[in-house]
């Protein structure tokens, strides 16, 4: 056993810590440390400055214009890139589909998927979960039938972040069905195709990401098909399997808490400082020790050798660490107090607009709507009652 | 970073994990009289296995293996609930007598290594509650080096089968003050030194100490005179992670035990681990059983950082397996229905021995507040 950090990755921290410094533009760090969603063109800009440096790609392998990177070493910079702000990059391009394209996709897709998502350029809407298919996501019905050298594709998709911004969506459709995982086919889809439309949803934050996204007779040439026909659940399970070590999100949670310390600190009850009130602080070091716990579950999870009965890491980490981001999200709405309750004009919106748009403090917009949004993290990416299931029936045996 | 056992440590954890399972299982102890908790014999295969010595430097009788290595013991003493006063003696008294004393630690660790002497540490009083550095327990000078020593020691740990004791008393300061602390050795049968055994809910056993005008000489020191708070916070520091890892083993017993129960047991005509809120309760147990065992390694990784570092990092460790144990063996019972409740059944010790753990170093809401005190005296934390 060796508890100590490689001083070469120690360095490594000190180089990404550098380069977020003189590199990050101030704006983006200013709207990326709030809690709205990104904005596209921040994510496109910051993509696109990651990529000139060479870090387009932290996960994925070289020969593919990755860093190569090794699991704690990606971890190290996703950790410093959300402590300073940077906003998030595109989840589905680098983590989902991406993969999935170097493993398994033929040569001329990856030579046109996967250079622009390196730069910023091709942004991946999730074309996963519909209405009938939501944890148990093999129940999916969206049909794909071949004609000639297309697909006609009809169904009905749901929960898909971005497909109003998007340049390219990832659909699971089903080839046949008369199986249920093996006739999944995983196909990449230009959302500019007639037929698609897109239906915003607006979630409880207010906010819009999410859509409703409908497939009428669209054709999608064949060759967009990823990978071979109704081999889709395989290479969607190896995705999930990629994402296990970082499903309990700790860098985004060290700079939630950092921001309700940042906030404690701040506001105040009578002269005193929130963080001072009887009760409080005993709530916040709560936090700290269970994001603590997390993140060393975490570290466990990426330097696990791959023999042996494994943990089931993914699903242990997503359930507290969404736990925790809401629990985080609590305590700050309650430290915001009466700016807890206000929500404000997300950036690039024309606060004349509205004109109950309130004023408060620079750390309160986005606190609310994020928080809002955030009951979704319990939900998302597999409900968290799915995965306790996932343990008991897998590692403990039940 | 590698949390990877190396083949020594797999084998050190294998040999005893074979042994304990062999001649200290709960079952066998249950039905055999508890009285003191020590059997001499068995505590000279402990010595023989090397296991007093293996967290011990080499020149004092040791192995040179460090804190891993208690922690590993530990473990497997947590899945046997092994009464023998393997941490009082072997741990804490050990690792404080290291640190408070080079050249009496380089006399006496061989011995204990070898089994031949079984030093407790009495520092813990009736209002520590936590706190290192309590100690009202008062040495006066007495002329020529000598101190006459009075005062009161509670659950000194294996303190009913110890030939010494390394006792704190104050030397100058008031009862929370670091300085002025001074360590003694004493033997156990010094004139004035009373002692009553005590039974922990557990089934380990610790002694109460009255200190009524022990006489001691300048001999008798460990260390410098007002200097023993930094010993004691080395040995409690080790302490602390040995008995957290410890409570890991305990843990993951008792979730083991409590999963093979739900496989058997049969109620509504099917097995019980058909009921999803019962699968679920179960999967919670192993979550915090691995944040907790998380925390260990990382309370492990902190040990070398500077003092205020390692205190918090100690103090979140002990506050979620704290935490995390009472829930795991909480719901053990819960898991079990009645039969979780009685003496005969194993899955009710393992609730004492997390109920035990608490009450000793600090409980988790102690180690919370110390966090937050820190939360409170950090500068204004900038925006992130």
């Amino acid at each position: 056993m060796d508890f100590k950090l490689d001083p070469a990755d120690d360095a490594f921290r000190q180089e990404v810590r550098a380069f977020l410094q003189e590199h990050l533009p101030p704006d983006l760090a200013r709207r990326g440390a709030c809690g709205f969603h990104p904005i596209r063109a921040d994510q496109r800009r910051w993509q696109r400055t990651l990529f000139d440096r060479g870090w387009g790609a932290p996960n994925w392998p070289v020969e593919y214009g990755g860093t190569g990177w090794s699991h704690l070493r990606q971890f190290i910079f996703d950790e410093e890139c959300a402590l300073a702000g940077a906003p998030a990059t595109d989840n589905g391009g680098l983590r989902m589909f991406g993969p999935v394209i170097y493993a398994y996709a033929g040569d001329e897709l990856k030579a046109r998927l996967l250079p622009g998502i390196l730069k910023g350029e091709l942004y991946w809407g999730q074309g996963f979960s519909e209405p009938n298919a939501g944890s148990d996501l093999a129940a999916l019905a969206t049909r794909a039938v071949r004609e000639g050298d297309e697909y006609v594709v009809n169904g009905h998709k749901i929960w898909t972040t971005g497909a109003h911004t998007c340049d390219i969506i990832g659909l699971l459709v089903k080839t046949n069905p008369e199986a249920k995982q093996r006739g999944i086919s995983f196909l990449c889809v230009d959302p500019a195709t007639p037929g698609i439309t897109v239906r915003p949803i607006i979630d409880i934050g207010e906010a819009h990401s999410l859509n409703e996204v409908f497939f009428d007779n669209v054709r999608v040439p064949v060759s967009n098909l990823l990978g071979e026909e109704n081999k889709g659940w395989t290479y969607a399970k190896a995705v999930l399997e990629n994402e296990r070590a970082t499903s309990a999100e700790v860098p985004l949670n060290k700079r939630k808490l950092a921001q309700l310390r940042h906030i404690a600190g701040h506001e105040r009850s009578d002269g005193r400082r929130v963080i001072d009130l009887p009760g409080f602080a005993p709530r916040l070091a709560q936090l700290e020790v269970d994001l603590r716990a997390l993140e060393w579950l975490t570290l466990r999870a990426l330097t696990e050798k791959s023999e042996g009965v494994s943990l089931p890491y993914g699903s242990l980490l997503k359930v507290r660490g969404s736990e925790l981001v809401q629990r985080i999200g609590e305590l700050t709405i309650e430290a915001l107090e009466q700016y807890g309750s206000y929500l404000y004009a997300e950036p690039g919106e024309n606060p004349d607009a509205r004109p109950d748009w309130p004023s408060g403090p620079d750390y309160a917009p986005g606190v609310a709507a994020d928080f809002m949004y955030r009951r979704a993290a319990t939900i998302y990416g597999g409900a968290n009652e799915v995965q306790r299931t996932i343990i008991a029936r897998s590692f403990l045996g039940l | 970073m590698d949390f990877h056992l190396t083949d020594e440590q797999e084998m050190l954890r294998e040999s005893a994990r074979r042994f304990l399972e062999k001649e200290c299982s709960l079952e066998q102890r249950l039905h055999a009289p508890v009285e003191g908790g020590f059997d001499a014999a068995r505590w000279s295969r402990f010595a023989d296995m090397g296991w007093l010595a293996a967290s011990l430097p080499e020149d004092c009788g040791g192995l040179g293996g460090d804190i891993v290595e208690a922690a590993l013991l530990m473990e497997e003493f947590g899945r046997t609930l092994v009464v023998d006063p393997f941490w009082g003696i072997g741990v804490l008294a050990a690792q404080t007598l290291l640190a408070a004393d080079a050249e009496k630690a380089r006399e006496l660790l061989p011995l204990l290594c070898a089994g031949e002497l079984r030093p407790a540490l009495a520092h813990h009083e009736l209002q520590s509650r936590g706190v290192i550095e309590h100690v009202t327990t008062q040495a006066r000078p007495a002329g020529d080096g000598a101190w006459t020593l009075h005062g009161e020691k509670t659950l000194v740990m294996g303190g009913n089968v110890a030939d010494r004791f390394i006792v704190s008393a104050r030397t100058a300061g008031d009862s929370r003050d670091r300085d002025g602390i001074t360590l003694f050795l004493i033997d156990a049968n010094a004139p004035g030194l009373q002692r009553r055994d005590v039974r922990l809910i557990d089934n380990r056993w610790t002694a109460e100490i009255t200190l009524d005008r022990v006489q001691v000489t300048a001999a008798d020191l460990l260390g410098e005179v007002g200097q023993g708070w930094t010993a004691l916070e080395y040995g409690h520091a080790r302490g602390l992670i040995a008995l957290c890892a410890e409570a890991v083993g305990v843990m993951e017993r008792a979730m083991w035990i409590t999963r093979d129960y739900l496989r058997t047991r049969k109620q509504f005509g099917v097995t019980l681990n058909t009921f999803q809120a019962l699968q679920h309760r179960m999967a919670e147990m192993l979550i915090e059983l691995e944040l907790s065992r998380s925390m260990v390694y990382r309370a492990m990784a902190y040990l070398a950082r500077p003092l205020a570092a390692r205190q918090a990092a100690l103090s979140v460790t002990k506050a979620r397996v704290g935490q995390s144990g009472r829930f795991v063996c909480a719901h053990g019972i819960q898991l079990h229905g009645g039969i979780g409740v009685t003496e005969e059944y194993s899955i009710g010790h393992y609730f004492k021995r997390m109920t035990v753990f608490e009450n000793e170093l600090g409980s988790a809401q102690f180690h919370l507040e110390q966090l937050a005190l820190c939360e409170c005296a950090e500068p204004v934390a900038a925006r992130p």
